[in-house]
């Protein structure tokens, strides 16, 4: 099968199972799934329903048990470490919920880390400006707040100019208000740079802000939604 | 320009691990310069060797004879296999050199006509060759002539034949044949009383009657040709001339202490380097290891962000580079210095024409390709870690780490411990591995230590306790022929004289089956106090059986005998009679192969009704230089020596060589215990240090903190110091097993001042190690450290 062209990401019939001594534990059983080019997509379900599985070979971290993944038309099933490293390298942008950040280097530096290694990436400095953080240029993480960390890391995703954005709770370990700030600078990225986003949350209201929410549970897509207008990032409330 | 980020965040982990890497480097380095020093001493020896040996014609094998005929050159030079044949005269005489309370003794070799001998052939430091015209001419061995200051022009006494005669020393010399220039006979060399004079053939044969004569012969092999049939075949031809048997270069004296000194440089040299760089590389990987654990999120991070494995583990190994050159460097600058040292200690012990340490290419190559190949191997196990690491794994949450109450727990210690001792012996559980590759550093660190040492402790040992043990005289008195028993009554009479004995040395060739070794049999007295044999285990006199004779356990080796077994003794002088005596056991003796059996059996070997050839006496104290002196002036002695002044001379330069050897290391041995110990602390302050301002928020002082710090690492002392005693005495027997045992079979003894200082030496590194760590224990920044994630 071919994917639609217009898609950005899609997989078909995509199982993971883990193998914890004698047990098997199914993390993603059969899910068809799609990304849209400049979509925006929210991603929910109880903890364990399999999201960060799910994202995580998306984002060609992790391999599936079962099924096709494709990316932009071509399949990356089947592809080895050195293949997904270059999927990653050239057209993925992670943003984590623990920031991960490289507490050695200034928020500069650490978007640097991905414009080193980017074909047509953004400056630095221009990252950082449009998640607002232009002028804590040579702070060191152990010196921005989890927002601000969070935000740079969100920086250093969208550096490289990815076709795709995923981020795997990215408000989760931050405040409301925080939080907000956050999701409204994911949301300018989609809309400025037209990049496929997929969110992960708890936080069911940030669905409003999605053009599509597609919910899991137990390693199945439960359910799907398209939202008719999508609410900015700034209106929301949890 | 504009570094890489992945460039920048290796120099910051470089700037927050300097301590770290500054304490690798210099283990890393001592490993380098002790591999360059040791091994480029070794070369450096060998290859001046070769090129002296070479280049002055060294023979290659040597004979000694009573009188043979000129004529037998030519035939022995015909043997298949033989080169070139030098004939000489080989005669001792006594030099009454003045100012010196003892006569010196000289080897004095005669030279051809022409100068040149086609073996052996000397090399002229100052002056010139004796010339055939001159019969009083003489060339003197460089080191007599520096002990007396003697150069061209200057006069030595010579007692030639009888007859007292001051010769001229015309040229100062070295020859191959002395590079190590010992009187046979004895402990050590004594350039002060031990010479060796070089003068015109025919001046010699006429004050020796052996004109037309020769009574040593050295010759050259031709290429490819066997040792073993040329010894034979000038054996065959010498027999009936009175020869004591051909020997090769192995057992050519100089030749053989120098090989023997080799082969010791080479055992430390191929032991010492492995400690410092099995070192450097647990320290690597325990510090690699720690860095990826704490970034493990970081890694999956940039994996995650498209770096590929390789870029990670070429990271990480940029660290181990930056551990790694300035190490080599230090380390190859180090043992060039070192180096120098060491060959400068053996230029006093060897006399070698061009002597210099040299460090080629091809050494620092392979001292950087092993010292490479230790950090490399050291960090891989941890870059693996890194390389190996998901990239989903920067998606989860960290886990805890894990503890369990381990085994010191469950056999009680925990339950006397406390909740301090218990977090201490839980962390040391929790790795035990770390605790115990710790502990087997510092054990090693000491354990060097104890190497650097044990030789001096075991001569010491043997000095004072063997050598005393055994040889109970003040005096011993040679005499120039054997004379009959009745002087040693005389000399038992004679004024100051406490107790005489007398003593008979018979040279003979002892044969087992198809083994065979030239020995001595030594005639003792069977009451004798003054001379004891001491059993194999040490400690218990052997009485001396009348029924047989007792080998020492050297000789028994070699010649494969069991108690009981019967050898053939053959008498290499005189009409050379064989005796077939039974073998009644072994003596324990470090030096020598040696035969003892009663005066009476050695009488039967001789036919000459127990003649002896040299007394022991016992002194009254404060008479011992009059004895002597009248002793020296009766014509029929040939020596009177005094064991010890010869123990305290070989104390004496061991002493100064030893305290070289015993500052480098220590001070080696310091650096890899404080670069263990201080790895360790680092590892555990920073790994805990969440925890540790933990304590200190809910009140614990910083002793108490620090106690649960240093606790794991008191253990590990703790646990390498027995460890580290045991191994240096193992390494020391090791070592032992290496040295010729032929010419040296000394005890392993450890002196208890060693251990101790040994133990302290780790004590204080550790503490000062500790100290330094704790400094920043005081520096524990509370609100920083529980601000930031684990
Ligand atoms: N590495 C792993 N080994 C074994 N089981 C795993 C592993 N990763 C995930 N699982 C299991 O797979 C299932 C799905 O996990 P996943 O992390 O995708 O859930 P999630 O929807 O992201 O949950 P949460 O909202 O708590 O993050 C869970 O049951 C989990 O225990
Ligand atoms: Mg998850």
């Amino acid at each position: 099968m071919e994917a639609a062209p217009s898609l950005v990401l899609a997989c078909r019939d995509l199982r993971k199972v883990y193998r914890m001594g004698e047990v098997d534990v199914v993390a993603l059983d059969g899910v068809d799934f799609a990304l849209g080019r400049g979509e925006l997509l929210v991603l929910v379900g109880v903890s364990g329903s399999g999201k960060s599985t799910l994202l995580n070979i998306l984002g060609g971290l992790d391999v599936p048990s079962d099924g096709r993944v494709f990316f932009e038309g071509t399949e990356l099933t089947g592809a080895d470490d050195e293949l997904l490293t270059r999927y990653r390298r050239k057209h993925v942008g992670f943003v984590f919920q623990f920031y991960n950040l490289v507490s050695s280097l200034t928020a500069r530096e650490n978007v640097a880390l991905v414009t080193d290694i980017a074909d047509d990436p953004l400056e630095p400095e221009e990252a950082l400006s449009l998640v607002g953080l232009g002028d804590r240029l040579d702070h060191f993480p152990a010196q921005l707040s989890g927002g601000e960390q969070q935000r740079v890391a969100i920086a250093r995703a969208v550096a490289k100019r990815p076709s795709v954005l995923l981020c795997d709770e990215p408000t989760g370990a931050l405040d409301f208000k925080t939080g907000i700030l956050v999701l409204d600078v994911i949301e300018r990225v989609n809309r400025e740079l037209r990049t496929a986003t997929a969110v992960i949350t708890h936080n069911a209201p940030i669905a409003e802000m999605a053009d599509r929410v597609v919910t899991l549970s137990d390693g199945r897509v439960q359910s799907e939604r398209r939202v008719e207008h999508r609410a900015p990032a700034s209106s929301l409330r949890w | 320009m504009r570094l890489p980020a992945l460039t920048r965040k290796l120099l910051r982990d470089v700037a927050r691990l300097k301590g770290q890497i500054v304490t690798i480097a210099i283990v890393l380095a001592g490993g380098v310069a002790c591999f360059i020093a040791l091994r480029g001493t070794c070369d450096s020896l060998e290859r001046a060797r070769a090129a002296y040996y070479d280049e002055y014609r060294f023979a290659d094998v040597f004979a000694r004879v009573e009188r043979a005929p000129e004529e037998l050159a030519r035939r022995i030079e015909r043997l298949p296999g033989v080169g070139v044949v030098q004939t000489r005269i080989s005669e001792e005489v006594t030099l009454p050199m003045e100012g010196l309370g003892r006569p010196a003794y000289a080897r004095l070799l005669s030279l051809p006509a022409s100068g040149e001998p086609e073996t052996n052939a000397l090399r002229v430091i100052a002056g010139r060759l004796p010339r055939g015209e001159r019969d009083d001419e003489v060339a003197v061995l460089e080191s007599f002539a520096a002990a007396h200051g003697l150069c061209p022009g200057d006069h030595v006494p010579v007692v030639l034949g009888g007859n007292l005669r001051r010769m001229r020393v015309v040229g100062v010399v070295l020859s191959p044949e002395f590079v190590y220039a010992i009187r046979p006979g004895a402990l050590i060399n004594d350039p002060q009383r031990y010479a060796v004079l070089w003068m015109d053939r025919s001046a010699l044969a006429s004050a020796f009657q052996l004109g037309g004569a020769f009574n040593d012969v050295t010759l050259r092999l031709q290429p490819g040709a066997s040792e073993g049939e040329v010894l034979d075949g000038v054996d065959r031809m010498l027999a009936p001339y009175g020869s004591d048997g051909a020997v090769g270069r192995a057992h050519q004296i100089s030749n053989q202490i120098l090989t023997s000194e080799l082969s010791q440089l080479e055992g430390i040299a191929g032991m010492v380097p492995l400690v410092f760089l099995g070192v450097a590389a647990f320290l690597m990987n325990m510090v690699l290891g720690r860095v990826i654990t704490l970034q493990r999120a970081e890694i999956a991070a940039l994996k995650a962000i498209g770096y590929t494995n390789f870029e990670v583990g070429r990271h990480y190994l940029g660290l181990v580079s930056i551990v790694m050159l300035p190490g080599a460097l230090v380390g190859v600058w180090g043992g060039w210095m070192l180096g120098r040292v060491i060959v400068g200690l053996y230029t006093d012990l060897f006399m070698f024409p061009d002597l210099a340490f040299a460090m080629s290419p091809a050494l620092v190559a392979s001292a950087l390709l092993i010292s490479g190949s230790a950090a490399v191997a050291g960090a891989l196990l941890a870059v693996r870690k890194a390389v190996r690491l998901p990239p989903a794994e920067a998606m989860r949450p960290p886990s805890p780490t894990r503890y369990a109450r381990g085994v010191l727990d469950r056999i009680g210690l925990g339950a006397l411990a406390g909740p301090s001792g218990k977090m201490v012996l839980r962390e040391v559980a929790r790795r035990p591995l770390r605790t115990a590759l710790s502990s087997l550093g510092i054990a090693g660190a000491i354990a060097l230590i104890i190497l650097g040492h044990f030789g001096l402790d075991s001569l010491e040992s043997y000095l004072e306790g063997t050598l005393r043990r055994e040889q109970r005289q003040d005096l011993a008195v040679a005499f120039v022929h054997p004379v009959s028993p009745r002087v040693v009554g005389e000399l038992a009479r004679a004024p100051g004289v406490v107790a005489a004995e007398g003593v008979r040395a018979v040279p003979v060739r002892a044969r087992h089956g198809h083994l065979m070794r030239d020995s001595v049999v030594m005639g003792l007295p069977p009451d004798g106090t003054l001379r004891k044999l001491v059993t194999r285990g040490g400690g218990h006199d052997v009485p001396l059986p009348d029924d047989g004779v007792l080998l020492t356990q050297t000789l028994g080796e070699i010649l494969g005998v069991q108690v009981g077994d019967r050898i053939d003794l053959e008498v290499r002088e005189g009409d050379r009679r064989l005796v077939r005596p039974v073998v009644v056991g072994f003596v324990d003796e470090s030096v020598g192969l040696t035969i003892y059996a009663t005066l009476d059996l050695v009488a039967e070997l001789e036919d000459d009704l127990g003649a002896v050839s040299s007394v022991l006496l016992r002194v009254e104290p404060g008479r011992l230089a009059a004895v002597e002196d009248r002793l020296r002036r009766s014509p029929f002695v040939i020596d009177v020596s005094d064991l010890r002044d010869d123990i305290q001379r070989m104390r004496d330069l061991n002493a100064s060589v030893m305290d070289i050897w015993t500052a480098i290391s220590v001070s080696l041995s310091a650096s890899i215990i404080f670069g263990v110990v201080y790895n360790n602390a680092r590892i555990s302050l920073e790994s805990r240090s969440r925890e540790l301002a933990t304590l200190r928020v809910l009140g614990l002082t910083r002793r108490e903190i620090s106690v649960i710090l240093t606790g794991g690492l008191a253990l590990e002392v703790a646990l390498a110091i027995p460890l580290g005693l045991w191994l240096g005495r193992a390494w020391g027997a090791l070592f032992m097993r290496n040295v010729d045992q032929e010419t040296f079979r000394w005890a392993v003894v450890i002196a208890a001042r060693t251990y101790t200082g040994a133990a302290a030496v780790a004590l204080l590194a550790a503490a000062a190690s500790a100290l330094w760590v704790r400094r920043s224990l005081d520096r524990l920044d509370l609100i920083g450290v529980l601000k930031t994630r684990e």
